[in-house]
């Protein structure tokens, strides 16, 4: 049973320079035929499942204007929802209107999903983006006001001439604004974006290691917990529809780059907005038998604080975790950790993750 | 064919001065293979001497030319130009009598050039001088004439060539007709036939090139290897046109292919004589003296289930070419391999080259020894030709090392750097000789091991590649020397120990040390590198722990992409061979010979 969704909304009114997501340029007209496309999709797809979440993301959803929201919305509400159902939309401060958010509101939305990245001047110039603390601290209010109890903002770090100093400034100035959410990400160079083409180097490893250490204290500090290598939460207040790709869940991918996990498929669409237009969704189809599931259950869970409960794995898929991964060695050097049945990388090893997880994958005697 | 319409011969050369070039026009002007069919370098059969410029293995063609209404029988044998090769070279020049030295028209007289022409000589053949390449714009034939006067040649014998535009061929084939004599043996006596290559075919089992000296040969009879004993009855004979045409015999004089269904490699020696059961010849040919190997590394299979098939991989390798040795040896880093002994870096790497492409086997190589000579305190004196197998230092009285005499061919603008260079290798300057005003050789006694390091690179670079080089053990001498070992975490790796002058020792130690911290990844622990001799450190790096690898983004739930980045982190992991708790990858088992300071 699908439960979760995604939907992706392109468009941006400006290209940051490290994105790598699937972006392009707002242009009213090609909105309007991408919503249409958008409802050929779900249309054709979605098999009528009660949802528990619904992410709106992008590029810059709060960037259309209100026709194009409400469009956007006449289109989701075919959608059914559980009474709990938890709907994200993402956007920047400067397109987050009164206006926006009261019908944020009003279509049941309520989780809202800020890219603030940095607030320190230089970060901003290389990252190319404007940020401006009063219309921030304004459209919080705002949000406040109608009621909205559950934001994230984005934190990016690890730039390349940023200094711990810098990092300190940015996290103090986010608790500031009280979000319940908060996501960090270090700067990948991507290929393909503004930065790769200037050939921008990256940061150090130590000190980028060092700002993840700063991060994650102060989080603690704040009592934020860390339910996921790259999140943080207030009790309660962990993102459920991220959590749905963590715990392994099957789920819906609609619009242009977007990825789904349906049955034994894991899809992407195409990047390209002519193709998505044309109808031709698909750009890459993964067929995920019980060999690949099984692999994901290991890579996925294991970005959760929680990790794999093994009780769960041996319901699943009817075998003994031990038997395909014997990685007790690894146990044994404190790289995983067994706790209340659960397998899970402690928390000082979460950064070197992909090394741990590898590690397992080798050993993997699956049969 | 009558026997004084034969004629055996080769071209000798310096690598590059266009030997393969010319034999291929020469095959087109006899009119055994026309333009079509023509791949460039026809003689160069397998893939590497294709790709590489280099003739590897050699190779013999029968072609036929008419002159002044006689048919002439030419047998041209290939031989290689490398001075690793001169053993291949001397097994070719003892199936000829007449040899056509090729000297580029630019470049002129090199090293190999008179090495080359020394070893023809030493073999009574017959020499004819050809300068080729004269349709360059940079030919300057005049000089190189000047340059063959004086090592010897009279300026009537030169013929002016151009492989590429085919002047002089016809003039180069009658000088071969007039000047080379016919072979000398006869048909009425006993078989007599020199092996001098042989190579294994899946089909038809071992096949030998011979140059028959006395008597004939036919299918159907019974022949006797006179070194092994083994007989065989006559499948096939046959000659190389280029391509292969059967025959009935062979006789004195004449060059070709035998098959006898022979499966045991080991019954076929080149340089051995075959000869026929019944009424075999008194006595064998003087065959070969066997080139032993100055240059050893350990080969090991990274799969560790591939030693046997790179055991079978190297005896069908020594088929053809007795210089190569091996026996298996056991290191405790790299597990079963065998420890080979070859005649110089160049045989070295092809054998690298060939054993992984034509046998598909991913190879680990140690870093090359030579052979050194140990006296122990007792008097016994041991011959190491691996660091493994270095004796305590307790025992030790005194260390030998192999030299070589060092000729090297210069523009005599380059003569400083280059005795820079020879002083930093340890040589002693012997003497410098002058062909004319602008060019010299210059001779030096250097250590082998120099020479198996980094000498060849860093000549070319210090002369931007106008100075060539040929060297030929000389002895023995007294040296200090001492195993090196590299400790990775603690522990000793023995493929990364080297043999090394003491003087030396800390330099070498702290750039092998810097040179493996840049090539073994960070891991989960910190990884300490030391080198030392005899316990006591002398250099140390740290290869630092992993502090970050992780993928903080997930792409509106593309997760795909994150398994396929830990599926290739994965795969990188294979070509690694875990050493104790370090993961190291191979390059790092030649980081030993870097040469970066």
């Amino acid at each position: 049973m699908t439960k979760y969704c995604y939907v992706h909304i392109p468009f941006c009114k400006t290209i940051c320079s490290y994105c790598d997501f699937c972006k392009l340029l707002y242009e009213p007209n090609l909105v309007d035929r991408y919503l249409d496309a958008l409802e050929r999709e779900i249309d054709s797809i979605y098999q009528g499942e009660v949802l528990e979440t619904i992410y709106i993301g992008g590029g810059t959803p709060s960037c259309l204007n209100m026709v194009q929201l409400e469009r956007l919305f006449q289109i989701l509400n075919k959608l059914n929802k559980s009474k709990e159902v938890e709907i994200t939309i993402e956007g920047n401060f400067e397109s987050t209107t009164k206006e926006k958010l009261e019908f944020y509101q009003k279509q049941g939305v309520n989780r809202l999903s800020f890219g603030m990245e940095s607030m320190s001047e230089k970060n901003l110039e290389f990252l190319e983006r404007s940020f401006n603390k009063e219309e921030a601290e304004k459209v919080i209010k705002e949000a406040r006001k109608f009621g909205f109890q559950n934001i994230n903002i984005d934190l990016m770090y690890a730039l390349p001439k940023e200094t711990i100093e810098d990092l300190k400034e940015d996290l103090s100035y986010l608790f500031s604004l009280e979000p319940e959410h908060i996501s960090t990400y270090s700067l990948i160079l991507e290929d393909h974006t503004k930065l790769a083409l200037k050939n921008i180097q990256p940061m150090d490893e130590e000190l980028d290691a060092k700002m993840y250490e700063e991060i994650c204290q102060e989080m603690r500090n704040h009592s934020y917990e860390h339910y996921e290598i790259s999140n943080f939460a207030k009790k309660g207040k962990e993102s459920r529809h991220n959590l749905c790709y963590w715990n392994n869940e099957e789920y819906y991918g609609f619009g242009l780059g977007a990825s789904s996990y349906i049955g034994n498929e894991r899809k992407s669409n195409t990047k390209s907005l002519t193709q998505y237009l044309r109808k031709n969704e698909y750009r890459e189809i993964e067929t995920v038998g019980e060999k690949e599931k099984i692999e994901y259950e290991v890579i996925l869970n294991l970005r959760k604080k929680e990790g794999i409960s093994l009780e769960k794995f041996q319901e699943k898929y009817n075998r003994d975790f031990w038997k395909i991964f014997p990685c007790m060695e690894l146990v044994n050097q404190k790289l995983l950790k067994v706790e209340e049945n659960h397998l899970s990388i402690p928390e000082n090893k979460w950064y070197i993750s992909n090394e741990i997880i590898v590690q397992i994958l080798e050993r993997e005697k699956y049969e | 064919m009558k026997q004084e319409n034969i004629r055996n011969f080769c071209i000798i050369a310096h690598i590059d001065h266009g030997k393969s070039t010319l034999a291929d026009r020469i095959l087109e002007t006899t009119g055994a293979m026309d333009k079509r069919e023509m791949k460039d370098q026809m003689l160069d059969s397998m893939d590497l001497e294709r790709e590489r410029g280099i003739t590897i293995k050699l190779n013999a063609v029968q072609l036929s030319y008419k002159w002044h209404g006689e048919c002439y029988q030419l047998n041209l044998i290939d031989t290689p130009g490398h001075v690793d090769f001169s053993y291949e070279v001397s097994r070719s020049l003892a199936a000829c009598e007449g040899a056509i030295l090729v000297v580029d028209a630019s470049q002129g007289v090199e090293a190999q050039t008179l090495a080359n022409l020394y070893l023809a000589l030493d073999n009574n053949l017959t020499i004819i001088p050809v300068i080729n390449k004269i349709d360059l714009p940079s030919a300057d034939p005049e000089k190189v004439i000047k340059e063959l006067e004086t090592i010897g040649f009279g300026r009537e014998e030169i013929v002016l060539t151009s492989a590429k535009t085919g002047v002089g061929i016809e003039e180069l084939l009658e000088k071969v007709i007039e000047r080379i004599p016919s072979p000398k043996g006869e048909k009425a006596k006993p078989l007599k036939a020199l092996i001098f290559d042989s190579l294994f075919d899946s089909y038809r089992g071992v096949i030998t090139s011979l140059r028959v000296v006395d008597g004939e040969v036919r299918v159907g009879q019974n022949i006797k290897m006179m070194e092994t004993g083994a007989i065989y009855d006559v499948v096939g004979l046959s000659i190389n046109t280029p391509k292969e045409e059967k025959v009935n015999s062979l006789s004195a004089g004449e060059v070709g292919y035998l098959y006898a269904s022979i499966k045991s490699i080991s019954d076929v020696h080149v340089g051995d004589t075959v000869t026929l059961e019944e009424n075999p010849a008194a006595e064998r040919l003087p065959g070969y003296k066997p080139m032993k190997p100055t240059v050893y590394c350990g080969l090991y299979p990274i799969e560790s289930n591939k030693f046997e098939d790179l055991r079978e991989a190297l005896e069908k390798l020594k088929l053809n070419d007795a210089a190569l040795t091996y026996e298996p040896e056991t290191s405790k880093a790299l597990g079963f391999g065998f420890r080979c002994g070859f005649l110089g870096l160049l045989h070295m790497e092809i054998i690298e080259e060939r054993i992984e492409r034509e046998f598909g086997i991913d190879l680990i190589a140690t870093s090359p020894s030579v052979v050194y000579e140990v006296v122990l305190t007792d008097k016994t004196k041991v011959m190491v030709d691996s660091p493994t197998k270095m004796p305590r230092r307790e025992i030790i009285s005194k260390t030998l090392e192999p030299y070589v005499k060092a000729s090297i061919f210069t523009p005599s603008e380059y003569i400083g750097p280059i005795m820079e260079l020879c002083q930093d290798k340890r040589g002693n300057f012997i003497n410098m000789e002058y062909l004319d005003e602008t060019r010299v050789t210059i001779h030096y006694d250097i250590p082998l091991s120099e020479i198996v390091y980094d000498f060849f690179d860093r000549l070319k670079s210090s002369t931007k590649g106008y100075a060539s080089f040929d060297y030929e053990i000389s002895d023995y001498k007294e040296s200090n020397l001492v195993k090196m070992d590299i400790l990775l975490n603690g522990e000793i790796v023995d493929a990364l120990s080297v043999i090394v002058h003491k003087d030396f020792a800390y330099s070498r130690g702290r750039i092998v040390c810097e040179k493996l911290k840049e090539i073994i990844p960070r891991q989960l622990f910190e990884v300490p590198i030391q080198a030392a001799i005899g316990g006591h450190v002398i250099a140390r790096e740290t290869v630092r722990a992993l502090r970050k690898d992780v993928l903080a983004k997930c792409y509106g739930g593309d997760v795909t992409r994150k398994k396929k980045l830990l599926e290739k982190q994965k795969e990188g992991k294979k070509r690694m061979k875990q050493i104790g708790s370090v993961e190291v990858p191979q390059e790092a088992f030649l980081s030993i010979l870097s040469t970066k300071e």
